[in-house]
């Protein structure tokens, strides 16, 4: 009884590859059987996933001891660390400073509301006070081995987080601004001798005449660290730079005068003010025919695509969305190679996108 | 000259942050090793943390409850065997290729994204410990390469003041690299004649005093002893008992050759102790 049974097992193993193994020999025909299956079941990726199911995420943070803030993203098999740590710029330091007026401060105090200022935005950018850097050769997949130069996805991944920060204006100049306030020449005793971090609040009516001094600047070195990559890294980064941001808390800092230099607390800190919660979103188009023109045939839109569907597809959308005031706010709108995408689909993807920003919002808490 | 493949940041050179307390206080007093002088602290081993290279392993070494004290955190992954390139010669063995690289957080002081001097020699000890363990013979014309990032090194947030403490660190930090990159070899599927391990030795002396004689403790935190006057590193495979590297560091006068002897076998006890959680770590994965 059982004899016949195991020869035919033998024989159709013999015939056929395990899924793996098709994976390898023709990605395209195997991803695109997988989405169309004949006896109409419902599209699936070669991953599990339906075409707009994302991987979920998980987010900790402040596991490391030397960073000021630090997270660890996980989304499926794409794991990164992202450390984040102040260094002191004096502005002697800074080739062709321009210390802001008081004047300026004022604008800033009354613009403080709505965003950061332009003046903060220039220092930020002029001065370079963020440093953010990703590094994928860490044998984090078998094409990024180290001893090389970053390869260019790594490089553009860097650019990329570095033009996002500055473009959604997360993070301040005014928080990373350390002041000093020079003593009264005269008996002004009871106002505190030392600078303040915070200046915005330390100048007073009753103080205008003595005025506080901008003594040096906090540049914030943002480090990625990819353990493991399986697609979809700027969504996995830029997840990991705003939690570690939010995570960031600053020692105190004030201007020495005897030593001449910036000195910081170790018991008090300041959490930095990180603004709002923008989210990235990524899909990429797979469509029916590996060589044709785009357009023709069938197509589908793959979110959060892992390393076998990103190396099968050119069409590539991102996009950062921000839903902390109530509505959907698009911050930045990526898109690359290919012509599948219009109007009605993009629109469409920004529900996709603020569906995905709930759940990075849930992985955050 | 600068790197203008990655984001610099300010020309301008910027300061780690200066303490108040760094010049005005005394140093601390040194916490005292709670440990007994023959154990090792705790570990978590876990294979299989990257899935698309053909090995890797996790190793996380316990804090030692005090706060600012990290523990040491490594990710090694291991790709191939693989051909070599064209252009390189026949090789009638696999050709091991080893990286070690510090993570710009993992320690006090950033770190670069060049490879230092202190990173190629935990590279070329790791390889020789590790190419006495593999048979090599296997795979001709072929080569592998055994990553390690080192997420958070075993460094003392507020004693940066220590004189050579980033030496004794570098110890730890190959001990931990040796077992964790056996870990991912073994997971890789590649033969090895033997599980190697890592184990550190250190002779301190305690109290500052001369009078009291140095002894001998394993697995040593620069921070919890006075000083540390040598220390040596060893990989050992336990079956074979055998040593596949060596690495000493410190004074030691030549005629104390006992002394010498005494520190590898206690080297070796502490590799013996790495192995036992290694070997559970890798039957737990196949049972």
């Amino acid at each position: 009884m059982a004899e016949p049974e195991s020869t035919t097992a033998t024989t159709s193993a013999s015939l056929t590859f395990s899924r793996p193994v098709f994976a390898k020999l023709s990605p395209h025909p195997y991803l695109l059987r997988n989405l169309s299956p004949a006896d109409g079941q419902p599209a699936t990726r070669t991953n599990g996933r339906t075409p707009r199911e994302a991987r979920p995420v998980q987010i900790n943070v402040s596991s490391l001891s030397h960073a000021h803030g630090s997270a660890l993203v996980r989304t499926g098999d794409t794991t990164v660390i992202c450390g984040v740590r102040g260094e002191i710029l004096p502005v002697g330091q800074i080739p062709q400073f321009r210390p802001p007026s008081s004047q300026q401060q004022q604008q800033e105090q009354e613009q403080e509301q709505d965003g950061s200022s332009a003046a903060g935005r220039r220092e930020l950018k002029e001065y370079d006070l963020l440093v953010p850097n990703i590094e994928l050769a860490t044998g984090s997949a078998p094409q990024f081995l180290p001893g090389v130069p970053p390869t260019p996805l790594a490089q553009t991944l860097s650019t990329r987080v570095y033009s996002l920060l500055h473009a959604t204006g997360l993070v301040r100049a005014e928080d990373l601004r350390v002041w000093y306030m020079p003593p009264a020449a005269a008996a002004e005793g009871e106002q505190d001798q030392g600078g303040r971090m915070e200046g915005v609040e330390g100048s007073g009516e009753d103080e205008e005449a003595r005025e506080q001094q901008l003594v040096a600047y906090w540049v914030l070195y943002i480090d990625l660290l990819f353990i493991s990559f399986d697609g979809n890294p700027f969504d996995a980064a830029w997840a990991a730079v705003v939690a570690a941001l939010k995570d960031t808390k600053l020692p105190a800092a004030r201007w020495d005068p005897d030593r001449e230099m910036v000195v910081c607390s170790r018991t008090e800190t300041k959490k930095l003010d990180v603004r709002g919660l923008p989210v990235a979103c990524s899909a990429a188009v797979f469509l029916e025919k590996e060589h044709g023109e785009p357009g023709e045939g069938r197509h589908w839109l793959l979110l959060d695509p892992d390393r076998l569907e990103e190396s099968l597809c050119k069409e590539v959308i991102t996009m950062v969305v921000d839903c902390s005031d109530g509505e959907a706010k698009v911050k930045s709108l990526e898109k690359q190679g290919g012509t599948v995408l219009g109007r009605e689909l993009i629109r469409a993807f920004a529900g996709v996108a603020e569906g995905r920003w709930r759940e990075v919002k849930e992985a955050m808490r | 000259m600068t790197d203008r493949r990655r984001i610099n940041g300010p020309v301008g050179a910027t300061i780690p942050p200066v303490f108040e307390d760094t010049l005005t206080q005394e140093l601390k007093a040194v916490k005292k090793r709670s440990r007994p002088p023959n154990a090792i602290r705790k570990m978590y081993l876990k294979t299989g943390v990257t899935p698309s290279a053909s090995g890797s392993a996790y190793l996380e070494i316990e804090t030692t409850g005090k706060p600012g004290v990290s523990g040491l955190k490594l990710s090694c992954s291991v790709h191939g065997p693989r051909s070599l390139p064209r252009s390189s010669p026949f090789s009638p063995h696999m050709v091991l290729s080893t990286h070690v690289k510090y993570a710009p957080f993992a320690t006090n002081k950033r770190r670069g994204y060049l490879r230092d001097p202190i990173e190629r020699d935990l590279g070329t000890h790791l390889e020789a410990a590790l190419r006495g363990a593999i048979i090599a013979d296997r795979w001709p014309k072929s080569g592998v390469d055994i990553i390690i990032s080192i997420v958070e090194g075993d460094q003392d947030r507020e004693t940066s003041k220590f004189q050579g403490d980033e030496m004794w660190d570098m110890m730890n930090a190959l001990s931990g690299c040796i077992t964790v990159a056996s870990a991912a070899l073994a997971d890789a599927g590649i033969d090895c004649v033997d599980t190697v391990a890592g184990g550190v030795a250190a002779l301190v002396q305690e109290s500052g005093d001369d009078s009291t004689s140095p002894n001998i403790v394993v697995d040593p935190i620069p921070s919890e002893h006075d000083k540390i006057l040598a220390a040596c590193c060893v990989a050992y495979l336990p079956t074979r008992d055998e040593i596949t590297n060596l690495w000493f560091k410190g004074d030691l006068p030549a005629s104390e050759m006992e002394l010498y002897t005494k520190m590898v076998e206690k080297g070796i006890q502490a590799s013996r102790h790495a192995n036992r959680v290694l070997i559970e770590c890798l039957t737990e994965t196949i049972g």
